[in-house]
């Protein structure tokens, strides 16, 4: 593989978020694997749960808030907290704007299968292109809108709706250690701040932005001030803190009792297809990752399956230098929505490397079409004129 | 209701954005009569041991406090140098008499390492015993400290709580109804947060 | 000694596109200014994201009055619960007792240090050497030597960094916040040298700045420059990294640093 120093037991390396490496060269995401499954009381846990939903059950217009993408994760979130409670919760959906077909039809049947009121809410195309680019000339990633709106919209809708209590689904301990295991991990503000808006609030978007924005359309991706949500006597914790977190079991579950469909990734192996299916542009975003961090999701696949105990090291090397690092089909498309080339894209991307990582970009591989990939959508492409006075900025701040 | 002392010395407004940020009723005493209409009082200050006695003296909130706390037995946090003045009495500058709720000295900290500094200014991590103030902050978190002086407790059941900085630094201290730190609660992001949260619900 | 400390540097300026505003900027050796974002918001996501302090720099050559900045500090400090150095356009005590009575625990002096040094001896006796921080930038000349700029960064003195950072302590400076111009916002690490020669020389606290363009530059700062504190304003703004990736790279090279979690 490469030089980077990585985990003795999981493979995750040095350039991972939050990563600590202990005197047997042991990460610290292992560690706290080790305390989710030996030291955690799971069935006092459940107890809690139990108190909480209680508390709010029949008092509200809704039980409960589930923020939904469709994906795994919300998925088992709604179908065990409707199926073992009996809950009545309102679905919450943020639209980033590149929601796949299957991903679609998923959530049509889910909710069928299920009954639940269900509010989807897609932000101004014309401002989320903006903050893709800013976002990914300022902090390497163009997520920006999608991790504020996903985390700050349901927010609003439960100050809205006067619905206090908010589920979300896995505990971030699961994948970084920005929180650990032993701390119920509240979804809040302080969360938000820690690790979900790379540095940035909506607030700041407008300064980067120059004011060329109308503070308006930025709502959606604002947090709500704590005093409202005070007012609200707010609760919004991750299913993940009561109950463990398995996904490759949860993903089974999902799909013989609700038929939920798994799909094709780009780059990413076979036999994980429950993984990060509601995104089109997910092969450019883990691609982006590997050009910054020499890693991408083949590592994070891998060293998830080290730690369940399902596969050994070696296999896992071998699932990582199979996959990894290659060029997705999909970046075409994302050049056209931001308005770049080809070059911009990889010397915006390379300047946002975590060190020591540096990508040797003569060895870059194409990787493969998937069979979708002429349903995703094209409109909307950014004119070079709309991008120049983002890019100008950026080219000011790293001559 | 919680009374913040207002004798004209320490960061008021941090103090007071901090129970406010918690959700507490908090009230900036200015006067001495003011505090016997609050359930729980606050002593903070930064600066010199000598300043602050003669300040707490001249406006009489020496004799008030003594009223509300001692006899009456009203929870109380001193914070920094509201921590050193109940004591007997400190050796900053001369030799000056403190509180006297605690039977401690304020003496300076002195150090053999030649890589320490005195004011020791700075993050340090603090153990504590088992006690309802320290409910829930983990044994060895980062507290944060500006101080050359110390209190010197002449009886160990007072402390509670320690630093090491060649020796063991007595970081705060409990009897009864008083409750002290050495460090800035309103300083120590969370978990100085979560010490004054406790104060809030304490109920000695 | 305490826990290494990591700083953000907020440096405050008024916005070109709403004059009204006091915005975040980085700066390229002193100019070259980019609005990178709101002074609260900035403060509450560092403080989210365990940073050990803040500092905040007024470096608006023009609206340099100790009330604009006082009133940004007033606002900060309802929400963060940190310590918090403030500097910029400090003339005289009085300016010290304006700042500190709206929440901050430092003061910066960074000018009128060299133009009336006896600024030092009185705020340390008056309000204790803690909350007294001297701010020295300086640049390299052709002779090879090291001068003392101020104003920021505009005019050269005949003072050496290093034996003004010793008079400073002497006068009773409680912190030295030093700064490499020539280095500041380029991103090729900061300056080592004329670091460990102050911190070796000195017995107070100091922090390093200007240069910080990848996480090795910061463990360098602690391990070459011998810091008590190493400040950052451009590295966080403009990169995929946070405080706590960082403190984690920081604490993985072996520094003694608060992990926060």
């Amino acid at each position: 593989m490469d030089n980077l120093k990585r985990c003795k037991k999981c493979l995750l390396p040095e350039t991972h978020e939050s990563i600590i490496f202990d005197e047997e060269g042991v990460c610290n995401i292992c560690r706290q694997s080790e305390f989710k499954n030996e030291k955690i009381d799971w069935n006092k846990r459940k107890e809690e749960l139990t108190e909480l939903i209680e508390s709010h059950r029949g008092k509200y217009d809704y039980d409960c808030i589930v923020p939904f993408s469709g994906g795994k994760d919300s998925t088992w979130t709604l179908y065990y907290l409707m199926k073992e409670y009996k809950l009545k919760p309102l679905v919450v959906r943020f639209d980033h704007g590149f929601l796949r077909h299957n991903l679609n039809e998923n959530t049509i049947r889910v909710l069928r299968n299920l009954g639940a009121d269900f509010h989807t809410f897609t932000p101004n195309w014309k401002i989320v292109q903006k903050l893709m680019l800013q976002s990914f000339l300022e902090k390497g990633d163009f997520c920006w809108h999608c991790h504020t709106g996903i985390f700050s919209y349901p927010m609003h809708v439960a100050i809205k709706e006067k619905v206090p209590l908010i589920f979300w689904g896995e505990p971030s301990a699961e994948y970084t250690s920005y929180y650990s295991y032993d701390q119920a991990e509240e979804v809040d503000e302080k969360r938000f701040n820690r690790f979900v808006n790379l540095g940035i609030t909506a607030l700041d978007m407008a300064v980067r932005l120059g004011g060329k924005i109308d503070e308006r359309d930025l709502k959606p991706y604002t947090y709500p001030p704590l005093k409202e949500l005070r007012k609200l006597n707010y609760r919004s914790v991750c299913l993940g803190s009561y109950i463990p977190w398995d996904v490759k079991r949860q993903s089974e579950i999902i799909q013989n009792e609700l038929g939920w469909k798994g799909d094709l990734v780009e780059n990413v192996p076979p036999g994980y297809n429950y993984e990060k299916i509601e995104c089109y542009m997910q092969g450019v975003r883990d691609y982006i990752k590997y050009i910054k961090r020499g890693y991408t999701r083949p590592t994070h696949l891998a060293s998830l399956e080290i730690r369940h105990g399902r596969i050994e090291r070696e296999e896992a090397e071998k699932l990582i230098s199979g996959y990894e690092g290659k060029e997705p089909q999909s970046l075409a498309i994302f050049l056209e929505l931001v308005g770049l080339t080809k070059d911009e894209f990889y010397k915006i991307a390379a300047s946002h490397s975590v060190s020591p990582w540096r990508m040797k970009l003569f060895e870059v591989e194409a990787g493969e079409k998937l069979p979708d990939f002429d349903a995703w959508s094209r409109d909307g492409k950014m004119k070079r004129e709309d991008a120049s006075s983002q890019l100008e900025r950026w080219q000011k701040s790293v001559k | 209701m919680i009374g913040i002392v207002d004798y004209g010395m320490g960061n008021l407004l941090s103090v007071y954005s901090a129970f406010d940020y918690l959700g507490a009723n908090v009230i900036i005493c200015k006067h001495p009569e003011e505090l016997s209409e609050v359930g729980k009082i606050v002593i903070p200050g930064v600066g010199a041991f000598k300043d602050c006695m003669e300040l707490l003296k001249k406006e009489h909130f020496d004799e008030a406090l003594n009223e509300q706390v001692i006899k009456i037995g009203k929870p109380t946090i001193g914070i920094c140098l509201g921590m050193q003045v109940m004591a007997k009495k400190s050796f900053e500058g001369g030799v000056y008499g403190g509180l006297g709720w605690f039977d401690a000295d304020v003496i300076k900290l002195t150090i053999t390492d030649e890589k320490k500094r005195v004011p020791n200014i700075g993050w340090n991590e603090v153990s504590h015993t088992s006690n309802p103030l320290f409910e829930g902050v983990p044994e060895n978190t980062d507290f944060y400290f500006v101080h050359s002086y110390f209190v010197n407790c002449h009886d160990s059941s007072d402390v509670i709580a320690t630093y090491p900085y060649d020796i063991p630094v007595t970081a705060s201290i409990l009897k009864n109804n008083i409750f002290a730190t050495q460090f800035h609660p309103e300083k120590s992001q969370d978990f100085g947060l979560k010490i004054l949260d406790n104060f809030i619900s304490w109920n000695p | 000694m305490s826990k290494r400390r990591l700083i953000p540097k907020l440096q405050l300026k008024t916005s070109h596109y709403n004059p009204s505003k006091m915005v975040l900027v980085t700066t390229k050796q002193f100019s070259d200014f980019i609005e990178i974002g709101d002074a609260v918001s900035q403060s509450k996501i560092f403080q989210d994201q365990g940073a050990d302090e803040l500092i905040f720099i007024n470096i608006d050559r023009v609206n340099k009055g100790i009330d604009i900045l006082a009133g940004i500090i007033h606002n900060v400090s309802a929400e963060i619960f940190m310590p918090i150095t403030v500097g910029g356009g400090v003339q005289t005590e009085q300016d010290f007792r304006t700042l500190l009575s709206n929440g901050a625990d430092k003061i910066s002096i960074n000018t009128i240090a060299v133009n009336n040094p006896d600024i030092i001896n009185n705020a340390s006796a008056k309000y204790g050497a803690q909350c007294v921080v001297v701010s020295i930038d300086y640049k390299q000349e052709a002779d090879e030597k090291c001068y003392v700029y101020i104003n920021n960064g505009s005019t050269k003195t005949k003072l050496s960094p290093i034996d003004w950072a010793v008079e400073c302590e002497q006068r009773g400076a409680g912190e030295l916040l030093l700064c490499n111009i020539d280095r500041d916002g380029m991103r090729y690490g900061l300056d080592n040298e004329i670091c460990n020669a102050i911190a070796t020389q000195v017995k107070i606290p100091v922090i390093t700045s200007g240069g910080c363009g990848l996480a090795k530059h910061f463990i360098d700062g602690f391990k070459q420059g011998q810091a008590d504190a190493v400040a950052s304003g451009t590295f966080f703004a403009m990169q995929d990294q946070n405080f706590m990736q960082t403190r984690s790279q920081i604490k993985n090279s072996g520094i003694n640093i608060r992990v926060y979690s």
